[in-house]
C-alpha cells in the first residue's frame, strides 16, 4: 500500500490544483490577430513547469525507502489532532474576519484576542485572565486611535 | 545627485520623519530582539502604517525599521545566548560568553558599533554602485529583464538548502498566483466566478499571508518542545565606552572586511544576513592571529558577525533600486512599499525619483546614528521586551496583520485573501517548500509577464532570448545555478548515504 509521505501529499495535492487551473484556463480568451500569444500562454507555461516538477517531486519520493507507516486516512488524523491549537488558532482567525463586518473591529479584535490569548496562555489563574482582558482591550483601543485619528483611515 | 541628495535630507530632516525613522529604527531593535520574531515580520507588522503617508515618509519609516532590525539580534544574542534574528547567528558564538564573564556591556557595546560602522560602509556601497549599475541596466531591453528575472529566480530557488525541486515549484507558483485577475489585454483569468478575484490579488496579504501565518504558527509549535520558563537575566549593564573605543581600533581590517562582505553578499539574489553572517565570521577567523579565541568571547567574533549582518542593509538596496529585483525577503516587502507609494524600483529611478533616492540614502545614514543612541540607551528595556512570550505575540501579530491587509484598501477581502493564504503558506512550509522563492515570484510575476510579452511582440521569435548576449548570458547563469544547485544536493545525499551506512 502507497504510504503517505510529505512530499507525496505535496506532490499530489499540487497535481491536483494544476488539473483545476488548466480547466480554469479554458475559459480565458482566446489568442486572436493582434494577441496571436493570447492571455492564457503565460499561466499554461507555468502550470506545465509546476506539473512536472510535482511528478519529478513524486517520482523521487520513490526512490527514498520510507518506513512503513500507518495508512492515509489514519496519518492525516495524527496530524489534525497533534495540531489542534495550530487549527483553533485560523479558526479564530476565520471567525475574526467573519465578525468583523457584522459587530465592528473594537468588539471582533477584543474578542479574537481574548479568544487567542486564553488560547495560548490558558486560563488557570486570575493573574493571566487579569493580563488577557487588560492587553486585549487596551491593544484594540489603542490600534483603533492610531489608525482612525492618527493615519485617518477607516477601521469597521 | 549630490543636489537631490541635499534636498532629499532637507525632506527627511524634518522633525516629523525624524521622529518616524526614531519609532522606525525603536521598532525594528524590539522586532530584531525577539526570539523567533525576525526582522521580515518587523517589516510587515510596519508596513501597513505607511498606507496613508507621503512616499519619504512611508519609506524613512521603513527603512528605520530595516536598520534597526538588522542590530537588534545583538540584544538577545549577547543577554540570552538566543540570536534575535538568523542573521546574528554567530553574534551568539562570542557575544554570549564575554556576555557570561561578566562584560555584557562590552560585547553590547562592540556589537552596536560595528553595526554602525556596517552600515554607514554599506550606505558608501549602495551610493557608489547602486547609480553604476542602474546606468549599465538602463541599456537593458524585455529580453533582458525576462532572463535576469529568470535567473533572480533560479538562483533564490537553488539555494532552497537542498530543496531545488520545492524551490522552482514555489517560485512557479508565486508566479502563477499573480495571473489572477485581468491581464494586459483586459482578458480575465482565473476568477472562479468570483468578482472580488477580477482585480487580482494584492501583493500585501499574499506576503503577509504566505510569511507571517508559518512563521508565527510555527513558533507557537516550537513552543511545545522548549522550555517555556521565562529566563531571569541581569538586565543592569553598563557600557564601557573607553574599553569600547580600544577594542574598535584594533577591528579596523576586520570591520571593513566584514562590511564588505555583508554589502556584497546583501546585494547578491537570495542570500541575505544570514549568509553574510557565516561567511564573514569564518573569514575573521581565517584571518586572525588567533583564531582559537573565537568562540570565547573575542571582541573579532562580534564585530564580524555584526558589521556583516548591519551591511546587508545597503547592499540589499542595490539590485532592488538600480535592477528592481529585491534580493531577499525583507526587500521584496520593501519593493512592495516603494510599488504601494506609486514608485515602480528600477534603472529609471535614479532619474525620476532621485530625491527618495537621496531619502533612502539619507534614512539609511540617520537610522544607523539613532540605531547607535536607541541600543546604547535603551539597551535594558530592549533586554526585558525581548522576553515577551510567544503566546502573547502571536495572536497580537496576527490581529495587526488582519488590520494591516484591511488598511490597504478598507477592503474585507483582503482579510480572506490573507487568511487562505495563511493556510496555504503553512501548509507548504510544513511540507518544507521554501517560501522566499514563492514571494518572490509574486513580486516579480506581473513585470516577468509584461517583460517576456514585450519581447515576444517586438519579435516574435524565441531565440532572441538566446542570440542577445547579455540575455543568454543571464540564462545561462541561470541554468547554472540549477545544475550547481543539483550538484549541491547530490554532494549532500552522498554524505548523508555515507553516514548511514557508516551508522550500519
Amino acid at each position: 500500500m502507497l504510504t503517505l509521505t510529505k512530499d507525496r501529499a505535496l506532490a499530489l495535492a499540487m497535481v491536483l490544483i494544476v488539473a483545476v487551473m488548466w480547466v480554469e484556463s479554458g475559459d480565458i480568451s482566446p489568442p486572436t490577430s493582434w494577441q496571436p500569444y493570447g492571455s492564457a500562454l503565460f499561466p499554461r507555461i507555468l502550470l506545465v513547469m509546476i506539473g512536472l516538477l510535482s511528478l519529478l517531486i513524486l517520482v523521487r519520493s520513490f526512490l527514498v525507502k520510507v518506513p512503513e507507516r500507518p495508512g492515509a486516512k489514519q496519518l492525516i488524523t495524527e496530524w489534525f489532532q497533534s495540531r489542534r491549537t495550530i487549527l483553533a488558532l485560523f479558526l479564530l482567525f476565520g471567525l475574526y474576519a467573519a465578525l468583523l463586518p457584522m459587530v465592528g473591529y473594537i468588539a471582533a479584535t477584543i474578542g479574537f484576542l481574548v479568544a487567542s490569548l486564553a488560547l495560548l496562555m490558558g486560563i488557570n489563574t486570575r493573574r493571566k485572565w487579569m493580563i488577557n482582558l487588560s492587553l486585549s482591550c487596551t491593544l484594540a483601543i489603542v490600534i483603533f486611535v492610531v489608525f482612525r485619528y492618527g493615519l485617518n483611515v477607516w477601521l469597521p | 545627485m549630490t543636489n537631490f541628495f541635499l534636498q532629499a535630507l532637507a525632506e527627511v530632516g524634518t522633525p516629523s520623519v525624524l521622529g518616524l525613522i526614531v519609532i522606525g529604527v525603536l521598532f525594528g531593535i524590539i522586532g530584531g530582539s525577539i526570539p523567533g520574531f525576525t526582522v521580515t515580520m518587523a517589516i510587515l507588522v510596519v508596513f501597513p502604517f505607511t498606507f496613508a503617508m507621503d512616499p519619504v515618509s512611508g519609506i524613512s519609516l521603513m527603512v528605520g525599521v530595516f536598520v534597526g532590525g538588522y542590530s537588534g539580534g545583538i540584544v538577545s544574542g549577547v543577554m540570552l545566548g538566543i540570536p534575535g534574528t538568523p542573521s546574528s547567528i554567530t553574534t551568539v558564538y562570542d557575544g554570549y560568553p564575554m556576555a557570561q564573564k561578566g562584560e555584557p556591556g562590552r560585547a553590547l557595546g562592540i556589537g552596536v558599533a560595528s553595526s554602525f560602522l556596517g552600515t554607514i560602509i554599506s550606505v558608501a556601497v549602495l551610493v557608489f554602485f547602486g547609480p553604476l549599475i542602474a546606468s549599465f541596466s538602463m541599456n537593458f531591453r524585455p529580453w533582458e529583464i525576462t532572463a535576469l528575472i529568470v535567473f533572480a529566480l533560479t538562483l533564490v530557488a537553488g539555494l532552497s538548502s537542498g530543496a531545488l525541486l520545492k524551490g522552482l515549484m514555489a517560485a512557479a507558483l508565486g508566479l502563477l498566483i499573480t495571473t489572477v485577475g485581468y491581464d494586459r489585454n483586459s482578458n480575465l483569468r482565473f476568477d472562479f466566478g468570483l468578482p472580488a478575484l477580477g482585480s487580482g490579488f494584492e501583493i500585501l496579504p499574499v506576503m503577509i499571508g504566505i510569511f507571517a501565518f508559518s512563521q508565527l504558527l510555527g513558533n507557537i509549535e516550537k513552543l511545545k518542545d522548549e522550555d517555556s520558563e521565562a529566563k531571569k537575566i541581569d538586565t543592569n549593564v553598563t557600557i564601557p565606552y573607553g574599553q569600547i573605543l580600544k577594542d574598535m581600533a584594533g577591528q579596523k581590517l576586520n570591520t571593513l572586511r566584514s562590511s564588505l562582505i555583508g554589502s556584497l553578499v546583501g546585494a547578491l539574489p537570495g542570500t541575505g544576513g544570514t549568509v553574510a553572517n557565516f561567511l564573514s565570521y569564518d573569514q575573521a577567523k581565517k584571518f586572525s592571529r588567533h583564531p582559537e579565541e573565537f568562540g570565547t568571547g573575542t571582541p573579532s567574533g562580534i564585530v564580524a558577525s555584526e558589521a556583516s549582518n548591519s551591511a546587508v542593509a545597503g547592499g540589499a538596496f542595490v539590485p532592488t533600486l538600480a535592477l528592481g529585483i529585491p534580493g531577499d525577503l525583507p526587500m521584496a516587502i520593501m519593493m512592495g512599499v516603494l510599488i504601494l507609494h506609486g514608485i515602480t524600483p528600477g534603472p529609471m529611478m535614479f532619474e525620476q525619483n532621485p530625491v527618495l533616492v537621496g531619502a533612502i540614502y539619507a534614512s539609511l545614514l540617520i537610522g544607523a546614528v539613532v540605531m547607535v543612541l536607541c541600543n546604547l540607551l535603551l539597551v535594558r528595556w530592549f533586554a526585558k521586551i525581548s522576553l515577551i512570550p510567544q503566546q502573547i505575540l502571536v495572536p497580537v501579530v496576527l490581529m495587526l496583520c488582519a488590520i494591516g491587509a484591511y488598511a490597504l484598501n478598507n477592503n474585507l477581502f483582503d482579510i480572506w485573501v490573507l487568511f487562505f493564504f495563511g493556510v496555504i503558506g503553512y501548509l507548504l512550509w510544513k511540507a518544507a517548500v521554501p517560501l522566499t522563492p514563492l514571494i518572490l515570484g509574486v513580486v516579480l510575476g506581473n513585470n516577468l509577464e509584461r517583460q517576456l510579452f514585450r519581447a515576444l511582440e517586438l519579435n516574435e521569435s524565441w531565440l532572441t532570448f538566446l542570440t542577445r548576449p547579455l540575455s543568454a548570458l543571464f540564462l545561462a547563469l541561470a541554468v547554472a545555478s540549477i545544475l550547481f544547485s543539483l550538484y549541491q544536493d547530490r554532494k549532500i545525499q552522498r554524505i548523508k548515504n555515507a553516514a548511514l551506512r557508516e551508522n550500519a
